[in-house]
């Protein structure tokens, strides 16, 4: 009993030793390991340029009204912080801020200097605008949903009483962040992204705007997520995004050629990252290296982003850019000074009565040509006909028109080729056989000009005159026009339009006299390439790819003219005449084009 | 302010006094335990072999099973250590990679950045928790930077101020904290880690708290092998000793027992042997030693019988011739004034030694009935008193002729006890005899006291005293003082002996003291009921005028040590009163 008791006592106290000696405690000291990874400072990122502060104008009002334009821009995530800088404080409440992807910036273009009127106490500010678009805060510039054109405001001293170099304050402000087309053309950067289209063919440009102010590291990551987010509105038809739910984890990283990005990509087979990887590739155009695809946190593929480049040339041209025209109803080569001439690629028999002509290179020395051809009774006709280095034999549509547009070639799909023209202000598709079939579009009022883009998916039309831009899907190997999207440029009336480049287009309208601009695809950068055209522009040609990039040639009341230098086509020039007989008037070249 | 509640004066002391009952009850359950305990320590050599093996294994076993269960943990801890460390410095290098994209923490999207790292480096999903918790907080950008965690819990309980510290100074660090990450959920070990994650604005920390639910619960399983197993091999232990103690002291036990009973007389009590082990050895030799002892005993106690057989058949056989002795003598004493003075003298001188030849053999005769056991109490209540006064008359003739004072001290009142008067009377002729004849003409005192169990009678002289050690040779058989000194004086030198054996018969005592030059006192204790156990006597055996040697307390007495005046100690002799006393002779 008493020996059972004394087990008991020394089993507990055995029992108590262990249990208080051993186990996880439940509270430790702090054991320090050793250093941790130091932290780097000081290495700047060669930040872009920022948006000017609010008193950086001084007691310059214009100055003032400008900068508050501008003071939006930058990463969106801060937009309503920057711009309330500028809003007196106590109209600061009314500007309803917006969080995340719904912050967006109202680009306007104006149209008139600012007007201030000098008040008592303030100053009232009124400027007339165009509204141009909206940029969304992943890039994308969507067509205006505003529709104000004056916005007013009132300009209060900031200063205390008596001192005026406190620059001034917005009151009675807009509801709305507003950005000038120059504080986007300043403070952002139009970087090109491609998407692949339907069939998985070809890479098609998408434009978005990177702000300076977003370091060169964070570029990787932000082109990814615009590739996440997929194609603009307008480009959807025709176009196939990144598998859906489709999402980057967290950013990418890497610096020094050397880069790393890991998504949650469902789906992705080894076809679709090669596609990816050529995809990104184009679309981080200046970057080179390696950047390693890493599929939920597995390595899938690391791609060098040369090589990737080069494993599709999204419709390059070849170097052999050549230029015609139509002298005297016949296509005649041009020799300008430093370009080769070639020859005619159209057989001498069917070169006669030629209006306007459209020809373009398929494939393997193939050539397209589309022929306006004026009948006898002066109607118009078209014709079409495609052969090796010549083409002799040409097919006749079979309806005549009043006027027919200069024809433009989309692309060839399976060896039947398509082209859209405009006849008698309607937009018709015809294929090798001039077969023409009028194409909806969905939008009321005459259709005035058609022009495609090298990639043949996109195409920029001038309907009851507004310019407009819309994507092409090639359903079952026809095109099919997509929703058309208006571009809203400061030229009004335009008459002809042509590609001048990836996303570029030259528009020819009015801007008070007739004018040529060089328009991005989404109208809202502008460049005034000839102010003064002298007369109203009647055809237009842009050459849209190397070597010859941005060249265009119009004509304006029956006169050629080209670009760089602006100066007019002269008979000469124009190759393969016979001299006209003495005392006979030579006509003028018209209706200038590249062949590509 | 708050008002305190004036206590109860009263109940205090009531209180006090039952818990001091309580406490002073607790105390003597407790010394009362003690006292047994310690008396079966002492006793049992079982419980202590066993109680001491269970000590010794105890704290064998207890450390060789804190050290297993230590070490279990600690490989546990390192394991669960190690790999989150792997995974915070992974954790790390992302975040600084992710976040090395930024150069101001109020960059857009930084924010979400650290949002997505915390959620990537949980495991992407935050509902699919593993129990891992992810945490980024930001010390020096606090205010820009929002601290977040994955899954969205709490966990700033869990980072101590310490760990901050250490983290925020540019460490990786670890702790180990206990605490509940959700309202509901159960307050678990944490180990919190965390690493300082560089960017180009300062530094932000990552935390990873990994439960250590799995760990603690190993760990305690393992702490409960080791501790059942422990505890097992303890009690094994003890049973282990208890049992092999057992083989070993149950034949001692038997040895001992044997031994008590042979010591008590019954000398045919013998050992079982079993077996040819050791023990067998010792109850064979037990028994050869009882054999042995037995028969020696038994011889002895034979020689003893022939012996006092012999004294008695001596004095029986002496007394026939002498009674015809005795009748001649007498005869001749009768007729010595007719013969010449010489051979008259030598009658008278015939009558004397005859008288005490007579009362020699009477005496050897006594004392052979002592010797034989025939000795018979014939108690009945008798009054001391008279007893007393008939000695004295009968020796008051002797005391007159040696000029020997008598003083008595008795009490008015019967004495009454249950006595053999005729034994009592002859102890006390012999006490008084002798110390009439030892009194060297000064007074001797005979003091009767009484108390409810015993009656006491003390002889009190002054003649020359004892010597040290004599007070017990005194009652031998034929001893003298000096044995030079020839035996004129009357007395056969049993007579002391005769008494002692009389008092004890009586279940008494008979005692004394003397010292050189202060005389001598006897003292006989009686029960007052026959065949009661004294335990103390009414009267003093020291007289209370003996000096006290070395200065003690007189004739030897007790001393008492207490307050003398001015605060000084005083030494002196203790109160008189019953005392404590060793039994002499028996």
């Amino acid at each position: 009993m008493r020996q059972r008791l004394l087990g008991g006592v020394l089993g507990g106290a055995l029992v108590l030793a262990v249990s208080a000696g051993c186990g996880i405690p439940n509270r430790t000291d702090v054991q320090i390991e050793q250093r941790g990874p130091a932290a780097e400072t000081g290495w700047s990122s060669g930040r872009g340029s920022e948006p000017p502060s609010r008193t950086a104008s001084g007691k310059d009002a214009e100055a003032f009204v400008r900068n508050f334009l501008a003071a939006a821009a930058g990463e969106p995530d801060r937009a309503y912080e920057r711009v309330k800088q500028y809003i007196a404080v106590a109209d600061r409440p009314r500007l309803q801020e917006k969080q995340g992807s719904e912050v967006a910036l109202s680009v306007v273009r104006l149209t008139d200097d600012p007007v201030i009127e000098t008040g008592a106490d303030s100053m009232k500010v009124t400027i007339t605008v165009q509204q141009v678009g909206l940029l969304r805060a992943n890039g994308m510039l969507v067509p205006p949903l505003a529709t104000e054109s004056t916005y007013e405001f009132r300009l209060i001293s900031g200063g205390p009483a008596g001192q005026d170099d406190g620059g001034f304050y917005v009151a009675d402000p807009p509801n709305v962040l507003l950005l000038s087309d120059e504080a986007l053309r300043r403070y952002y950067q139009a970087e090109s992204i491609y998407f692949w289209n339907s069939e998985r063919t070809a890479l098609v440009a998408d434009q978005r705007y990177l702000s300076s102010a977003v370091p060169a590291e964070r570029r990787v990551s932000e082109v990814i997520r615009w590739l996440t987010a997929g194609p603009s509105e307008w480009l959807r038809v025709g176009m196939s995004g990144l598998p859906d739910r489709t999402e980057m984890i967290n950013n990418a990283t890497g610096a020094d050629g050397r880069w790393e990005v890991n998504l949650d990509m469902p789906g992705a087979d080894e076809n679709r990252l090669k596609q990816f990887g050529i995809q990104l590739a184009w679309s981080l155009q200046e970057l080179d290296g390696t950047l390693e695809i890493k599929i939920l946190n597995q390595s899938r593929r690391v791609i060098d982003l040369g090589e990737y480049r080069s494993f599709l040339a999204p419709d390059r041209v070849d170097n052999s850019a050549l230029r015609f025209c139509v002298y005297e109803g016949a296509i005649h080569p041009l020799a300008l000074a430093g370009e080769s001439a070639g020859a005619v690629p159209v057989a001498a028999g069917a070169n006669r009565n030629v209006v306007s002509a459209g020809l373009r290179r398929a494939g393997d020395d193939e050539i397209l040509a589309a022929l306006v051809v004026a009948g006898e009774d002066g109607r118009q006709r078209l014709t079409v006909g495609r052969g090796r280095d010549q083409v002799e034999v040409f097919t006749p549509g079979a309806d005549d028109h009043a006027a027919i547009g200069r024809p433009v070639w989309i692309r060839s799909v399976d060896g039947r080729s398509y082209g859209l023209v405009v006849a008698d202000n309607k937009l018709y598709r015809f294929d090798d056989q001039a077969a023409m079939r009028q194409v909806q579009l969905g939008l009321s009022g005459r259709v005035s000009a058609v022009a495609a883009a090298l990639d043949g998916h996109r195409i920029a039309l001038i309907v009851g005159g507004a310019l407009h831009v819309a994507a092409i899907s090639w359903e079952g190997g026809v095109p099919t026009i997509g929703p058309a999207r208006r571009l809203v440029t400061s030229l009004v009336n335009p008459t002809a339009v042509d590609w001048a480049g990836e996303s570029r287009l030259v528009v020819a309208g009015s801007a008070g006299r007739p004018a040529i601009y060089d328009v991005s695809v989404d109208g809202a950068l502008e460049t005034t390439l000839r102010e003064d055209a002298g007369a109203e522009v009647t055809h237009l040609a842009a050459y849209p790819s190397t070597p010859l990039a941005g060249s265009f040639m119009y004509e304006a009341n029956g006169v050629a003219y080209r670009s760089n230098p602006f100066e007019r086509i002269q008979r000469e020039q124009v190759q393969d005449v016979t001299p006209p007989p003495a005392g006979v008037r030579p006509g003028n070249p018209t209706a200038p084009f590249f062949l590509y | 302010m708050a008002t305190s509640p004036i206590p109860d004066l009263d109940t205090t002391p009531r209180r006090r006094g039952a818990g001091w009952e309580l406490w002073r009850g607790l105390i003597g359950r407790g010394a009362r335990l003690f006292a047994g305990l310690r008396q079966t320590w002492r006793r049992s050599l079982q419980v202590r072999v066993v109680t001491i093996t269970l000590v010794a294994s105890s704290l064998l076993v207890g450390g060789f099973a804190y050290l297993i269960a230590d070490k279990i943990t600690s490989i546990l801890l390192d394991n669960a250590k190690t790999d989150v460390q792997l995974r915070v410095t992974s954790g790390a290098e992302y975040a600084a990679k992710q976040f090395s994209l930024y150069s101001q923490p109020q960059e857009a999207q930084f924010q979400e950045t650290v949002d997505g790292t915390v959620n990537y480096l949980a495991g992407g999903d935050p509902q699919q928790t593993s129990g891992v918790v992810v945490a980024i907080t930001a010390e020096n950008n606090a205010g820009v930077i929002e601290a977040r965690t994955s899954p969205a819990v709490d966990v700033r309980p869990l980072i101590s101020p310490e760990l901050r510290a250490a983290v925020a100074g540019g460490n990786v660090a670890n702790q180990i904290r206990t605490g509940r990450v959700t309202a509901d959920g159960a307050a678990t070990k944490y180990l919190v880690y965390g690493s300082p994650v560089p960017t180009r604005f300062g530094q932000v920390e990552l935390y990873y708290f990994v439960p250590l639910t799995l760990e603690d619960a190993t760990a305690g399983q393992a702490r409960d092998t080791v501790v059942a197993t422990g505890v097992a091999l303890v009690l094994l232990l003890g049973l282990l000793a208890a049992l092999v103690t057992r083989l070993v002291v149950t034949p001692v036990r038997v040895a001992a027992r044997t031994a008590q009973r042979l010591s008590a007389g019954l000398l045919d009590q013998r050992m079982a042997v079993n077996g040819e082990d050791d023990l067998a050895l010792l109850a064979a030799s037990f028994n050869q030693m009882a054999t042995n002892l037995q028969r020696q005993i038994l011889r002895l106690e034979e020689m003893s019988r022939l012996q006092r057989r012999f004294t008695s058949d001596v004095s029986h056989e002496l007394r026939t011739p002498l009674t015809t002795v005795r009748m001649a003598a007498d005869l001749i004493f009768a007729e010595r004034d007719e013969f010449d003075p010489a051979v008259a003298r030598s009658a008278e001188l015939l009558q004397a030694e005859l008288d005490r030849f007579e009362e020699l053999l009477t005496d050897l005769l006594e004392i052979s009935r002592f010797d034989a056991g025939f000795a018979v109490l014939d108690a009945e209540p008798t009054d001391v008193v008279p007893v007393v006064h008939r000695v004295v008359d009968r020796l008051s003739g002797l005391a007159e002729r040696v000029g020997v004072a008598i003083e008595l001290d008795v009490p008015s009142a019967p004495v009454i006890a249950e006595i053999d008067p005729r034994r009592v009377e002859r102890v006390l002729r012999n006490l008084v005899g002798n110390a009439v004849e030892h009194g060297e003409g000064r007074p001797v005192r005979i003091t009767l006291g009484m108390d409810d169990t015993a009656v006491a009678l003390t002889v009190r002289d002054h003649g020359v005293g004892l010597k040290p050690g004599e007070e017990k040779l005194v009652f031998n058989r034929f001893w003298r003082a000096d044995p030079s000194r020839a035996r004129q004086t009357g007395g056969t030198g049993l007579g002391l002996s005769i008494s002692l054996e009389d008092a004890r018969l009586h279940g008494g005592w008979l005692e004394a003291w003397g010292a050189p030059g202060q005389g001598a006192q006897f003292r006989l204790t009686l029960p007052a009921r026959a065949g009661d156990r004294l335990t103390t006597s009414p009267l003093r055996l020291v007289p209370a005028d003996a000096t006290v040697p070395f200065g003690g307390a007189p004739g030897g007495g007790l001393l008492a040590i207490g307050p003398g005046p001015d605060g000084a100690l005083a030494v002196g002799p203790a109160p008189a009163g019953p005392e404590r006393h060793a039994e002499v002779g028996s």
